[in-house]
């Protein structure tokens, strides 16, 4: 998505990226309790999939401690797809349109700033490690995808990182 | 001042870990756990031929008792091409030395040596396992130890009364030549992105297929246990609803029914078999009552088949050939937008990417069959008016 520029962040919080299939909706046989959720592009198309009862309330407890972006091959339809399932803000969160090996989209997009991207492993057709102290990967269970994320642990983990601030 | 000119364009690069089909390539690994159509039955005789699949020359026959014999190209012994050589009762005689090689490899015979070749059970000419189905030639090009079934399905299990099989090798979907000259991957994706039909198929090509699918359906997609699958609901105006169901079955099937809508399960599946990275051809099964029928399928321009455009009815009038082939010899995946419409191209090479890392990590890719009381593969595409669902199996498929 090499002539696509995201919406920018607001630059005073961490950013945390989100992948959405093995993340919120889950395609292996999930391990925890999920509800079928019937998501839309503007009618366009439609997908039944698995979403953790919980993706909610982990995405809400997300949201207060950083920026997030979608990261992922769902593009623009990440949040309008995902809206009432996961109960959105009105306002669309920025999204970079990448499927596989994100993270030098992730790595442009921060600019410096710190940054988490959870993720399946899928996407990692060649694996890269962050260099040290830009970020962290979490990498999620594709049949758990963030439920019972620990936010709270997240959070300690971006403080430290150089450039946090304190910020999370 | 202009901003987003082409100046110091960096253009992106392929998802080689899907597109190549190579030994040893990510998604030539996975091609290589299934049975792949080499060539029709027919063109099997004792006359050698060349194949290229997946990468690699191989050369074709028929031995005089019939066995068809698959080798890799190079005569062990020099290095003559074997396709010069001459096909006897149980094998092939190499031209330069007439080493003699069974359908397996094994060398029966070296004349110049002594006693036909003190050693020549210890040498052996590299093959591939084949097998005939439906009319064509199944090579398997895999790690012999992972060897499944070749499969069968169903739509051509127990043939109707006075309908055949039809197979044809000439890019039936491809919309332009026997062999398609760009990445195979191109060609396979597009059968999940039903949204270019209204735009290339109508109003670029000029209504190719019927005035039905010129209109932009609803479509809904799922995953299913060996593919991706499609359903586009179109109100037909006139009190009908089609519900035009379409796959991709692991690893390049084509599960595309007739795009004049002929109703019910579809009669006709094509491989997307690669030749190489920049190559490829649709081996198609169908059947019909018509033996013509696969010819008749064919798309035109107005009226015209591909072959008889000039250049600037191919810019007036392009077709899948011309869509597909422009996005280059390996199209630059890395520079696409995916959005709205390609959510299903999305999910196909989301599915892809699934099966190269379950291979490189010694599992088994969905759909390889190893037990023969699976050995029949249910299909579900077709083209489903209102009322016309014919399996409880497709009822559940395209149930909203």
């Amino acid at each position: 998505m090499a002539k696509y520029e995201a919406l920018r962040p607001s630059g005073r919080r961490p950013l945390l990226v989100l992948g959405i299939s093995d993340v919120v909706a889950l395609e292996d046989e999930a391990a925890v309790k999920v509800e079928v959720k019937h998501v839309s592009a503007w009618g366009r198309w439609a997908r039944d999939v698995a979403v953790p009862v919980d993706a909610q309330a982990v995405i809400s407890a997300l949201g207060e401690h950083f920026d997030i972006v979608w990261a992922s091959e769902w593009g623009h339809n990440a949040h309008t797809a995902f809206s009432e399932a996961l109960g959105l803000p009105a306002e669309p969160w920025p999204f970079l349109p990448v499927q596989f090996d994100k993270l030098a989209a992730i790595r442009a997009y921060a600019r410096g700033l710190p940054w988490v991207w959870i993720d399946g492993d899928v996407v990692d057709l060649h694996p890269q490690a962050p260099e040290f102290g830009e970020g962290i990967v979490v990498r999620v269970d594709p049949g758990v995808g963030l439920s019972g994320l620990d936010v709270d642990a997240l959070v300690d983990r971006v403080r430290g990182l150089p450039g946090a601030g304190g910020g999370a | 001042m202009d901003s987003g000119t082409a100046y110091g364009l960096r253009l992106g690069s392929p998802l080689h870990d899907l597109a190549q089909v190579g030994q040893g390539t990510g998604y030539g690994e996975v091609l290589r756990r299934y049975w792949q159509p080499v060539a029709k039955s027919e063109d099997a005789t004792t006359r050698p031929k060349r194949l290229k699949v997946l990468g690699e020359e191989l050369t074709l026959f028929r031995t005089r008792r019939g066995e068809v014999g698959l080798l890799h190209p190079r005569c062990i012994h020099r290095g003559a091409s074997l396709y010069y050589g001459g096909v006897e009762d149980d094998g092939i005689r190499c031209c330069y030395h007439g080493w003699v090689f069974d359908t397996e490899g094994k060398c029966l015979e070296q004349p110049c040596e002594p006693e036909l070749g003190l050693h020549r059970d210890r040498v052996r000419q590299p093959w591939y396992p084949t097998q005939e189905q439906y009319g064509l030639i199944w090579a398997y090009m895999g790690p012999p130890e992972k060897k499944p079934v070749l499969p069968r399905y169903d739509t051509f299990e127990n043939l109707p009364e006075g309908e055949v099989l039809i197979v044809d090798d000439n890019g039936v979907g491809g919309g332009g030549p026997a062999l398609l000259d760009f990445n195979w991957l191109q060609h396979w994706e597009n059968v999940m992105d039903p949204f270019h039909v209204p735009i290339l198929h109508a109003r670029f090509s000029g209504n190719q297929f019927t005035p039905e699918m010129a209109l932009i359906p609803e479509v809904s997609y799922e995953y299913t246990p060996n593919g991706v699958r499609s359903i586009q609901m179109r109100s037909l105006g006139d009190g009908r609803e089609l519900r035009r169901v379409t796959e991709v079955m692991f690893p390049n099937l084509r599960v595309v029914a007739s795009p004049k809508l002929a109703s019910g399960q579809t009669n006709m599946i094509g491989w997307v078999v690669p030749e190489d990275d920049t190559s490829f051809r649709i081996f198609t099964i169908a059947r019909d009552a018509d033996p013509e029928f696969l010819k008749k399928l064919r798309s035109t321009h107005e009226g015209r088949p591909w072959a008889d455009l000039d250049e600037a009815d191919h810019q007036r009038l392009p077709g899948d050939y011309e869509a597909q082939k422009s996005q280059g010899d390996i199209s630059l995946h890395s520079e696409d937008h995916l959005t709205t419409t390609d959510q299903g191209v999305a999910m196909v090479r989301r599915m892809m990417a699934k099966q190269v890392k379950a291979v490189a990590q010694g599992g088994d890719p969905v759909g390889v069959i190893f037990d023969d009381a699976d050995v029949v593969v249910p299909v579900i595409g077709g083209n489903y008016f209102q009322g016309e669902l014919v399996t409880e199996a497709q009822r559940e498929a395209v149930d909203d």
